[in-house]
C-alpha cells in the first residue's frame, strides 16, 4: 500500500492510499462526528455530519466516503464545517420526537436521574442505583426523607393514577448504602489545588463532595458546632434522624474533606483570609435569619423565629403552653409539629387557606393529625403582652381576593373583623433570609442575597462562588442548593483548571404529552412507606415514616413509565447536539408521529427518533444477512420498517446496538449511564 | 405524393390521431393511393395538429387541423374545390422554423419515426458505418473533442472526456447508458427526440459504444413516456432486423445491442448514480462520486451515461465533422441547444438554436412574444435545479457560463416563460414542493431542509410570513447547498435564491404588506363586488363556501371579508366581471 | 357496470393467480433477476392493477431478494401502488408549465367532478386521480393523461366534461 502524506488541521500526517479522510483522521486522534458511518458496514455517506473542508475544493467533502489523496490539506473544524454540521443536527432534531430527559429529571433542581435509579431499583441493582444518585446528590438518605420532590409533581404516572414515590425510593437506596457501606467514590488524583467551602449545609457539603472528587483539597467552614446546616438544625428529628444525616456527612469526611466547625466568616476568619489561603472559595452559608412579622409586640419575650426555635427545640419546655405558629410553609409545619411533641397546644395562623399553603400537603395533613389547629385567613396585627411576655395575638380576618402574578389568590383584610387568640408563645415562620455579614465585598441583591451568575455561580470576586439560600433568589428547598452546589463545583473546577466558564444549559429534546396520551393504561396503586399513627408519633421524636422493604421498593419502582429515552446515555445525536449548541426551534415545522404496528421480536422501535442513517438496514442485510429491515417511502416520509416474514429475524439485537439514537432498542434496555454523555 | 401527420405526444393530445384516422379513411374511400405517414413533433406545438402534403419538391403545411380542416384537405387531395388554404401555415411561422438550426432535431417532424428507411434515406447509420470501417475509437473521441459537444442533460460536462474515461477504465463489460429520464418539469426535448427520431439516438449510442468499447447499451426512459417507449422498441427491432444491432456489425468484430428499462417515477434517477441504482433494481438513491460511473458504474463496471439530446447530436458530428459543430455557438459553448419553450409564451414548442442566441431573441422571436400581450417578467431555466432570470437580464446569451452567472443554469432545456401574472414567491414554492417530494431522503439537509424551506414559503404565500423568514431561507439555502450529496439537493435552493436575488421585493411584499402583486396567492387577496357591474344574479352567493356574500336578487351583492375564506370561487363564477380582486 | 374493481379485488384474494406473472419472472433469469425487479413489478402492476403485499412477498421469493427490499423499491417509485385504483387512472400534470397555466384549478375541478381525493377510488370504481410530475406536454398545458391518452389545453369545464364523457361511455356500454 502506498503511503500518502496530507495535512490535517495544520499537522502533517501520513496515511495509506485507499484510506478515507475519516479513517486517517481517526488514526490521528482527530474526532469527526458521524451518525451513519460504521466500520461494520459499507460506506453510505448520508448524514453529512462528517463534512470537512479541503483546500482547493469549493465543496465540503464527506470524510467518511472521500478517499484521501496525497497532498490534501484538510480542515475538520472550520466555521463553515461547524455551521453545516450544526444545521444537519438542527434539521434532524426538528423532526425528532422524544424525551432525552424524563420529566422527573427536568423538574429536579439537581437534575437527578430519577428514572435511572428507579429503574435500577426495579431491577434489584441497588448499589448501581445508589451510585447513580450520588452522581448528583451526595446525601441520598437525607434528601430522600426531606425533599418536597418536584420530580413527583412532574411524574407522568400521575395521569394514570398517582406519581411514582421517587423520593422514598431514593431514601431506600440511600439507607441501604448506609447499611451495606459500599466503597466510597474514588477521588481523582490530587491536583495540588485547594478550595474552601463556607457553610456545611446541603449546598456546602455537596460543593465539598464534588470538589473533592475532582482531587482538590477541600475544607468546609461552618459557624455551628456540627455539620449539616439546615438539615440538622432546621429539620426535626422525626423527619430526618440526626444519625442518618451524620452517617452521610461522615462519608464525605472519609473522602478526605476537612471540616472546621464553630468558625464563622466575619467572626473567627475573614473572607479575605480564605481567598488568600485557598485557590477557590464557595460560599453556601444559607439563610438563617427569620423574617420578622413587622407588627407591634414582636420584641416581647415568647416571640421566636421559626428557625431559631427549631435549632434549639430541645431547649424549650413547652408543656402546657399555648403556641401560635405563623406561616404556611414547611418550616411552620416543622415548628408546629415540634411544639406539639414538646407538649404544647398549637395553632397555625395563615393568612390564606390551606389550599394556598406552600408546605407539602402531607406535612399539613400530618400536622393536623397530630393536633395542630389550623386557623386560616388570619393575619397578626399585634402581639399583645403582659409584663413583657406574650399574652395573646390580635388577628385581622382576611378573605381571598383576586389571584396575583403567581396565580395564588391574595388575601384581603375584611374591614372591622378582628379576633384575639390567647397564646403565650408566638413562633414566626414566614421565611428566612441570609445573614451576609462578613461577605460585604461580594455584590448583593436588593433582597440581601449574594449575586452569582446563574450558570457558573461566579461572584464579582475572582475565584469566589456563591450558591444556595444565600445566593440570588434566596431561600429555597435543599435540593436546589444541592443542584447549584454541584454545578458551582464544576464551574470552580473549570476555574481552577484555567478553563473558560461553561455558561449554557444542555439541550434536550422534549415532548409535552397530556392525560389523553395515557388513557387506558393499567392502573397500579402507589406503594406507600409505613407510617406511625398520629397518637403515637406526637409523643416522641422518632421517625414518622419507615422505609421501603426491598419487595415494596421493587413493586413501586416498576410503576415507572420510563418517559426518558432509554438510549440517552449512548445517543450520539444528543451528544453532537450539545457539542454543536443546536437551536432547532427556528426550523419548527411538520413532525412525524408514527404508530408502531409491526414490531420485530425482542426489539422496541421508535421511528420518530430515527435519523435514517440506514445503519440498521445495512447491518441487517450486509452483516447479519437477514434483510428484515428496509427503507419504506421516499424523502421526508421515509421510514425504516421490517417487511415480509419476521422469521428471518434472529432477534440478534445488533440493529439496536448499532442504532445511533433510541429509534431501535433491545426490549430489555434500561436507562443507565453506560457510556456517559459529555456536554 | 405523401401526406404526413405529426404524431408526437403533444400532437396526439391536440387530436392528431383522429385527424390521421380521418385522412386515411377519407383517402381510402376516395380510392386515392396515398399513404398517410406519421412523423414526430416538428416542434410547433402551438400549431398542432400539423398535416403536411409533400408533392415533389413542394411541401404544403396545414396547421391547427380539426375535423373540418381535414375534410378540406381531403377535398384538395381529391382535386375538388376546397377551403384548405385557410389552414395553411402562415409565412411568419415558416420563417420561425427556418430561423432555427436543427441538428438534434434534424429529422423530427420530417421523417416517419417508425420507418427505418426514412432515417437511412437521410444518411442514417452512415456515421456508425464510417466509424466502424475507417476510424479508430480514439479518432472518434478526438472528433467529439473537436466538436466541443458537452452533456445536454444539464451539467454541460465535456462528452469526449466521459467517453475517454470510460474507454481508459480497466475491466469490462462496459455499458453505454442513455439517460431518457427527463424529469425537469417543463422540459420535453428528449421525449420529442425519441418520439420523432429514435434511430438518431440509437446511432449515437452505437458510436459511443464503438468509442468506449462497449457491447451493451441501455436506455432508461421515464414510464410517463409510453409513446417514446413504443417508438424506441419499434426502432430497435427494425435495427436488429437490418443487422444494425447485434453481433459483428458491418462485418467487423464490433457488436452492440440496446435494451430499454422503463423508469418508475423518481426525478432523482436523472442523477447518474441514482439511475444506475435504479437499473440495478434498487431504490434510486445517489451515492458519492468518485468513483464516477466511467470507473464504477452499472454492475460496478465502467459505464458511460449521456442524455438523449447528446447522443442525437453525435451522428451529425461524425458525418459533418467536429469542426462544423464547433463552428456554431460561443467560445465556451459549442453547437446548438434544444429548448422546450412553454409557459406564458405565444408560440410554445420545441426549438433548436445555436448557442449564443439571447433569451430575448428566443422569447420574442421563436416564441412569438408573451401570450395575451402581457408583460414579460422572467424566464425559468434549468427546472428545479435552475433559476428565474428576470426580463432585465434577458439579453444574456445562451451559454453555459453566462447562464450560470445569473444564478440559473442551462439545464436540460426547459424554458418556462413568465409574465406579470406569475408570482415569483409562488414559483419558488412550486419548485421547492417538487424537490421536497422528489428528495430521495438520504441526506438530512435535503430531506428535511427542503421541507422546512417549503414550509416557510408556504407560510409566506399564505400571508403568514414573518420578519426573518427571508434570512432563514437564505441560511437554509446555503447549508442545503453545502451539505447535500447529489446535484438534486445541492441545486434545490436555486429557485429560491434566484427569485430572492431578482424579486426580493415580492417576498417583502408578501411578508410585510401581505400583498401579492401578481394576484396568485389567494390568501393575500381581497375580494369586492363592483355594484355597477353586479346584476344580483346570486350565483356567487350560492357558490360561496363561507356564506360571506349577501344581497337581494337583482340587487348588487356584497362580500363580508370577515367571513371570506378567499377561495376565489366568486370571481370564477361571475359572468359579469363584477368581482374585483386586489 | 363495467367497473374493473370487482375483478381486481378477486385477484388480491387468497387465490392470487401468479401464473399470469410467470412468463415475466422467467424472462429475467437468475443473475438478471435482481436488476429486473422494477420491470417485474411494472408487469405485475399492469396485470393486477396494483401490488398487494402477498404478491410482493411472492415476487421477492421468486426473484431471490428480501421482502423488505422489494417494499423499499415499491415505495420509492411513485408509479407503484399498494392499493387498488379506479379503472381509469387520471394523471394530472403538475409540471412548471401546467402550474403556471393553472393546474391547481384543474385539480380542484377534477376533485369536484370525481368527488374523491387524490389517490382515492371514486364511488363507482371508475376513477382514481393522482398528481404527477411533468408529463412532457408542456406546450399544451395544463394537461392530464387518462390511460395512454393525453388531454391538453384544459380548462376546468373541459376537464370535467372529459371525465363525464368517459363515465357516460362506461355506464351506458
Amino acid at each position: 500500500m502506498n503511503e500518502i502524506k496530507l495535512t490535517l488541521n495544520g499537522v502533517a500526517v501520513a496515511g495509506a492510499e485507499g484510506q478515507t479522510i475519516l479513517e486517517i483522521a481517526r488514526a490521528h486522534g482527530v474526532d469527526i462526528p458521524t451518525l451513519c458511518h460504521d466500520e461494520r458496514v459499507e460506506i453510505y455517506g448520508a448524514c453529512g455530519l462528517c463534512a470537512v473542508e479541503a483546500e482547493g475544493s469549493p465543496r465540503l467533502l464527506r470524510a467518511c466516503s472521500t478517499m484521501a489523496a496525497d497532498g490534501m490539506v484538510i480542515h475538520t473544524d472550520t466555521g463553515r464545517v461547524r455551521q453545516n454540521r450544526k444545521t444537519a443536527l438542527e434539521l434532524l432534531l426538528s423532526d425528532h420526537t422524544g424525551d432525552c430527559a424524563p420529566p422527573c429529571t427536568l423538574a429536579c433542581p439537581a437534575q437527578t436521574d430519577c428514572q435511572g435509579y428507579v429503574g435500577l431499583i426495579a431491577n434489584g441493582q441497588y448499589e448501581e442505583a445508589y451510585r447513580l444518585i450520588m452522581e448528583k446528590v451526595p446525601l441520598p438518605a437525607s434528601i430522600g426523607r426531606v425533599c418536597p420532590h418536584p420530580c413527583e409533581d412532574a411524574c407522568r404516572r400521575r395521569w394514570v393514577e398517582e406519581p411514582v414515590s421517587v423520593a422514598a425510593l431514593k431514601q431506600f437506596a440511600g439507607d441501604l448504602a448506609l447499611r451495606q457501606a459500599p466503597a466510597e467514590p474514588e477521588t481523582a488524583p490530587p491536583t495540588g489545588q485547594s478550595a474552601a467551602v463556607v457553610g456545611g449545609g446541603p449546598g456546602g457539603l455537596t460543593a465539598a463532595y464534588f470538589l473533592r472528587l475532582q482531587g482538590h483539597a477541600v475544607t468546609v467552614y461552618d459557624a455551628m458546632p456540627r455539620m449539616g446546616g439546615m438539615l440538622r438544625y432546621g429539620i426535626p428529628e422525626y423527619r430526618l434522624p440526626k444519625a442518618v444525616l451524620q452517617e452521610e456527612i461522615d462519608r464525605i469526611e472519609r473522602m478526605g474533606v476537612t471540616f472546621r466547625n464553630n468558625v464563622k466568616v466575619g467572626r473567627e476568619v475573614t473572607l479575605e483570609h480564605l481567598r488568600a489561603t485557598y485557590d477557590a472559595v464557595v460560599v453556601a452559608v444559607g439563610a438563617w435569619t427569620s423574617i420578622p412579622l413587622g407588627c407591634p409586640g414582636e420584641d416581647l419575650s415568647g416571640v421566636l423565629g421559626g428557625i431559631d426555635f427549631l435549632r434549639d427545640a430541645a431547649g424549650f419546655a413547652l408543656s402546657g403552653r399555648k403556641v401560635a405558629v405563623v406561616g404556611g410553609g414547611n418550616t411552620a409545619m416543622d415548628a408546629g409539629r415540634t411544639a406539639v411533641r414538646l407538649g404544647a397546644e398549637v395553632w397555625n395562623l395563615y393568612r390564606r387557606t390551606q389550599n394556598e399553603m406552600p408546605a407539602e400537603a402531607i406535612e399539613i395533613a400530618e400536622a393536623e393529625e397530630e393536633g395542630v389547629v389550623f386557623k386560616n385567613l388570619v393575619s397578626p396585627l399585634e402581639i399583645l403582652g403582659d409584663n413583657g411576655t406574650v399574652k395573646a395575638v390580635r388577628l385581622q380576618v382576611m378573605e381571598l381576593g383576586e389571584p396575583d402574578a403567581s396565580g395564588r389568590r391574595s388575601p384581603v383584610p375584611l374591614p372591622g373583623r378582628e379576633e384575639i387568640l390567647e397564646v403565650d408563645t408566638v413562633i414566626v415562620a414566614i421565611g428566612q433570609r441570609p445573614d451576609t455579614a462578613g461577605f460585604e465585598d461580594i455584590r448583593r441583591s436588593k433582597r440581601g442575597t449574594l449575586i452569582a451568575d446563574e450558570h457558573t455561580f461566579r461572584t464579582n470576586l475572582d475565584g469566589v462562588f456563591a450558591v444556595g439560600d444565600a445566593a440570588n433568589q434566596g431561600a429555597d428547598i435543599a435540593i436546589t442548593a444541592i443542584g447549584e452546589a454541584r454545578r458551582a463545583a464544576e464551574a470552580a473546577g473549570r476555574y481552577l483548571r484555567g478553563e473558560a466558564p461553561e455558561d449554557r444549559t444542555p439541550y434536550w429534546v422534549k415532548t409535552e404529552p397530556g392525560a389523553e396520551d395515557y388513557a387506558g393504561r393499567e392502573k397500579r396503586a402507589r406503594v406507600h412507606r409505613p407510617r406511625r399513627g398520629a397518637e403515637e408519633r406526637r409523643k416522641d421524636f422518632l421517625e414518622v415514616h419507615g422505609g421501603f422493604s426491598g419487595e415494596s421498593a421493587a413493586r413501586e419502582a416498576s410503576r415507572c413509565l420510563e418517559c426518558g429515552c432509554l438510549d440517552y446515555f449512548e445517543c450520539r445525536l444528543i451528544r453532537y447536539a450539545n457539542q454543536y449548541a443546536v437551536q432547532p426551534e427556528k426550523y419548527k415545522g411538520r413532525m412525524h408521529r408514527r404508530a408502531v404496528e409491526d414490531d420485530i421480536p425482542e426489539i422496541r422501535r421508535a421511528p420518530d427518533k430515527c435519523v435514517l442513517c440506514g445503519l440498521c438496514v445495512r447491518l441487517c442485510e450486509e452483516t447479519v444477512g437477514a434483510g428484515v429491515l428496509g427503507f419504506v417511502g421516499r424523502g421526508f416520509d421515509t421510514v425504516v420498517s421490517p417487511a415480509g416474514d419476521r422469521e428471518e429475524c434472529a432477534s440478534c439485537g445488533r440493529c439496536a446496538d448499532i442504532c445511533p439514537t433510541g429509534a431501535l432498542l433491545r426490549a430489555d434496555a434500561k436507562r443507565a449511564p453506560g457510556g456517559k454523555v459529555e456536554f | 405524393m405523401r401526406v404526413t401527420v405529426g404524431k408526437g405526444s403533444c400532437g396526439i393530445a391536440a387530436g392528431a390521431s383522429e385527424i390521421w384516422e380521418r385522412l386515411r379513411a377519407g383517402l381510402r374511400e376516395s380510392g386515392i393511393d396515398c399513404a398517410v405517414a406519421v412523423t414526430g413533433c416538428i416542434g410547433m406545438c402551438y400549431l398542432e395538429p400539423v398535416v403536411n402534403i409533400e408533392d415533389g419538391a413542394e411541401t404544403l403545411t396545414f396547421v391547427k387541423v380539426d375535423a373540418g380542416a381535414a375534410d378540406e384537405i381531403l377535398k384538395r387531395l381529391r382535386g375538388e374545390e376546397n377551403d384548405a388554404a385557410r389552414y395553411a401555415i402562415r409565412p411568419e411561422d415558416v420563417r420561425l422554423l427556418h430561423s432555427q438550426r436543427r441538428i438534434a432535431l434534424r429529422n423530427c417532424g420530417v421523417i416517419d419515426p417508425e420507418c427505418i428507411d426514412e432515417y437511412i434515406a437521410r444518411e442514417g447509420y452512415a456515421a456508425i458505418e464510417t466509424c466502424v470501417r475507417s476510424l479508430t475509437p480514439e479518432a472518434v473521441i478526438e472528433e467529439i473533442k473537436t466538436s466541443g459537444l458537452s452533456g445536454r442533460g444539464g451539467a454541460g460536462f465535456p462528452t469526449w472526456f466521459k467517453w475517454d474515461a470510460a474507454r481508459r477504465s480497466p475491466g469490462g463489460p462496459k455499458y453505454i447508458i442513455c439517460n431518457a429520464d427527463e424529469g425537469d418539469p417543463g422540459a420535453f426535448m428528449d421525449r420529442a427526440v425519441i418520439e420523432g427520431d429514435p434511430h438518431a439516438v440509437i446511432e449515437g449510442m452505437m458510436i459511443a459504444a464503438y468509442a468506449v468499447g462497449s457491447g451493451e447499451g441501455i436506455v432508461y426512459v421515464r414510464a410517463e413516456y409510453p409513446l417514446a417507449i413504443v417508438r424506441l422498441e419499434h426502432a430497435l427491432k427494425q435495427a436488429r432486423e437490418r443487422g444494425l444491432l447485434g453481433d459483428s456489425l458491418f462485418g467487423s468484430g464490433f457488436g452492440f445491442d440496446i435494451r430499454i428499462k422503463a423508469g418508475a417515477g423518481a426525478f432523482v434517477c436523472g442523477e447518474e448514480t441514482a439511475l444506475i441504482a435504479s437499473l440495478e433494481g434498487e431504490r434510486g438513491m445517489p451515492r458519492l462520486k468518485p468513483p464516477f460511473p466511467a470507473q464504477k458504474g452499472y454492475r460496478g463496471k465502467p459505464s458511460n451515461i449521456n442524455n438523449v439530446e447528446t447522443y442525437a447530436n453525435v451522428p451529425w458530428i461524425l458525418r459533418n465533422g467536429g469542426a462544423a459543430f464547433a463552428a456554431m455557438g460561443t467560445e465556451h459553448s459549442k453547437g446548438t441547444k434544444v429548448f422546450a419553450l412553454t409557459g406564458k409564451i405565444a408560440k410554445g414548442g420545441l426549438i433548436e438554436v445555436p448557442m449564443g442566441k439571447t433569451i430575448r431573441e428566443i422569447v420574442s422571436g421563436e416564441g412569438g412574444g408573451i401570450k395575451d400581450g402581457k408583460a414579460f417578467k422572467a424566464v425559468q431555466m434549468g427546472g428545479p435545479s435552475g433559476g428565474c432570470i428576470p426580463e432585465a437580464l434577458a439579453d444574456t446569451q445562451i451559454d453555459y457560463r453566462s447562464l450560470a452567472a445569473t444564478g440559473a443554469i442551462m439545464g436540460s432545456g426547459g424554458m418556462v416563460v413568465m409574465d406579470e401574472s406569475t408570482c415569483m414567491v409562488d414559483m419558488a414554492r412550486f419548485f421547492l414542493d417538487f424537490t421536497c417530494k422528489e428528495s430521495c431522503g438520504k441526506c438530512p439537509h435535503c430531506r428535511i431542509g427542503t421541507r422546512r424551506m417549503l414550509e416557510i414559503l408556504e407560510r409566506v404565500c399564505a400571508g403568514e410570513g414573518r420578519e426573518g423568514d427571508i434570512e432563514l431561507l437564505e441560511e437554509l439555502a446555503g447549508q442545503i447547498r453545502d451539505g447535500s450529496l447529489c446535484q438534486l439537493g445541492m441545486t434545490a435552493p436555486n429557485p429560491v435564491l434566484t427569485t430572492l436575488r431578482y424579486f426580493r421585493h415580492e417576498y417583502e411584499d408578501h411578508i410585510r404588506h401581505k400583498r401579492c402583486t401578481a394576484r396568485q396567492c389567494k390568501p393575500l387577496l381581497t375580494y369586492a363586488i363592483d355594484g355597477e357591474k353586479c346584476t344580483g344574479c346570486t350565483l356567487c352567493a350560492r357558490q360561496c363556501p363561507g356564506r360571506a356574500i349577501t344581497g337581494q336578487v337583482r340587487k348588487p351583492h356584497e362580500i363580508d371579508m370577515s367571513k371570506c375564506v378567499k377561495c376565489g370561487k366568486c370571481a370564477d363564477v361571475c359572468r359579469f366581471d363584477a368581482v374585483e380582486v386586489n | 357496470m363495467g367497473c374493473g374493481c370487482a375483478e381486481r379485488r378477486e385477484l388480491s384474494g387468497p387465490a392470487l393467480d401468479t401464473a399470469l406473472l410467470e412468463p415475466y419472472l422467467a424472462e429475467y433469469k437468475d443473475s438478471e433477476a435482481k436488476g429486473g425487479l422494477i420491470a417485474i413489478l411494472q408487469k405485475a402492476q399492469d396485470i393486477y392493477g396494483y401490488l398487494p403485499e402477498e404478491l410482493l412477498t411472492y415476487i421477492a421469493r421468486r426473484v431471490g431478494v428480501k421482502p423488505a427490499k422489494v417494499m423499499g423499491v415499491v415505495t420509492f417509485y411513485t408509479q407503484f401502488r399498494l392499493k387498488p385504483a379506479g379503472k381509469h387512472l387520471v394523471l394530472l400534470c403538475q409540471g412548471t408549465a401546467c402550474h403556471v397555466n393553472g393546474s391547481a384549478e384543474i385539480e380542484g375541478a377534477v376533485r369536484d367532478a370525481l368527488g374523491a381525493e387524490e389517490g382515492e377510488i371514486t364511488g363507482n370504481g371508475l376513477f382514481t386521480y393522482t398528481n404527477v410530475a411533468c408529463l412532457g406536454c408542456c406546450s399544451l398545458s395544463p394537461v392530464m393523461m387518462i390511460g395512454d391518452k393525453t388531454y391538453g389545453g384544459l380548462t376546468k369545464d373541459k376537464a370535467a366534461a372529459i371525465l363525464k364523457d368517459i363515465e357516460r361511455e362506461e355506464t351506458s356500454g
